[in-house]
């Protein structure tokens, strides 16, 4: 049994690995900690943006400046950025890491969020975009080396590739 | 003034810096005006050159590259109006956003946009980004200047008719456009 502060900080390990120069935000109740630990780090630099579309276009320039770029964005926003992913990094063939944590299911609180959020795999992969999932069925001592190799894994197939994370530990 | 005479300008003014197009007429105009490996033709993606753009300044910020440019229409922008507050906020000093209004979305069949309803100078200076109006040929040409050496993050609204020049559509692969203009902002400047 792992708990939250476990698995953000699981999470943590891995983005700290990949040395990432920028960090663009949306608010999160579940990523609070981890966006917390962003913004503190003197390595890289941390903001928010006011849309998923937005973000995706920003880390899209990063990438092709030769930035290291990392958006971190809940399930419930994707529906945004779904046109802006796919016509321009996705069409361009240009890196993009997005960690998104997934909302829904057990453990959830919020009576409105499960719509959106039960059916976002479905909806990534009819977008076309590849990600991994980490929920209570991975092991907690892969998830550093997952999100790390899920960067690595966008840059070395020039597309946008995301880490589907459970930080609120539902039963799967 | 025609889209075609300031996309001119533009390129005169501006002929190497990294810059990001916005879809449509725009993009094509400009690869007939000037077919270059700097300009990053963005065939789709309404909404987002502001945000590449941003991106692209911040990333440049340690180059060679004294200024990175967006130029974007106002149907475009008004879709990702909200970038013009991380902008704001993020201050990139390099970043000039040059904004070709003729209050239609021309490309398109000319229907219109709200553009006469906002003010986007005031709205740019509102969220931290200085700004100026043009409205004829020569002002352009001493704003450009003028904007060469001026700190930004910088809005520029151009006031064009919104007449579409009898150009060829741009229908190359887009993997090509983009590593084209990587390869162009990565090599020695």
């Amino acid at each position: 049994m792992t708990s939250a502060a476990d698995r953000s900080q699981a999470v943590i390990e891995g983005l700290d690995a990949i040395g990432l120069d920028y960090a663009l935000h949306l608010p999160s109740s579940t990523l609070a900690g981890i966006i917390r630990h962003l913004e503190g780090k003197e390595s890289l630099r941390s903001f928010p943006v006011t849309r998923e579309e937005e973000a995706v276009g920003i880390a899209s320039g990063l990438s092709l400046a030769g930035k290291k770029a990392a958006l971190i964005i809940q399930d419930n926003g994707l529906g945004n950025l779904l046109t802006a992913l796919t016509t321009f990094p996705q069409a361009y063939h240009i890196p993009l890491f997005l960690l998104v944590s997934r909302r829904g299911g057990l453990n959830e609180y919020n009576s409105m969020i499960h719509t959106f959020c039960e059916r976002v795999e479905d909806i990534a992969d009819a977008a076309g975009l590849r990600y991994w999932v980490l929920n209570s069925r991975v092991p907690l001592d892969l998830w550093p080396s997952t999100v790390t190799k899920a960067f690595e894994h966008s840059q070395i197939t020039r597309r946008p590739v995301g880490v589907f994370v459970d930080l609120m530990g539902g039963q799967p | 003034m025609t889209r075609l005479d300031a996309l001119k300008a533009i390129v005169a003014a501006f002929p190497r810096e990294p810059t990001v197009v916005t879809l449509g007429a725009t993009a094509r105009e400009l690869a007939a005006v000037a077919r270059s490996d700097n300009h990053l033709y963005v065939l789709d993606s309404m909404g987002l050159p502001p945000a590449i753009g941003l991106g692209l300044s911040l990333g440049l910020e340690d180059s060679a590259f004294d200024r990175c440019l967006v130029i974007e229409g106002d149907g475009s922008l008004l879709m990702g109006l909200s970038t013009l507050a991380t902008i704001g906020l993020l201050q990139p000093s390099k970043l000039l956003l040059i904004v070709l209004d003729n209050g239609t979305y021309a490309a398109t069949g000319g229907q219109k946009t709200a553009s006469e309803a906002i003010d986007f100078c005031a709205v740019a200076r509102d969220c931290g980004i200085r700004s100026a109006d043009v409205a004829d040929h020569a002002t352009l040409e001493s704003e450009l200047a003028r904007c060469r050496a001026a700190p930004g993050p910088i809005l520029l609204r151009v006031r064009i008719g919104p007449e579409n020049a009898k150009v060829p559509y741009l229908l190359e692969d887009p993997v090509i456009l983009g590593e084209t203009f990587r390869r162009y902002v990565a090599a020695p400047h």
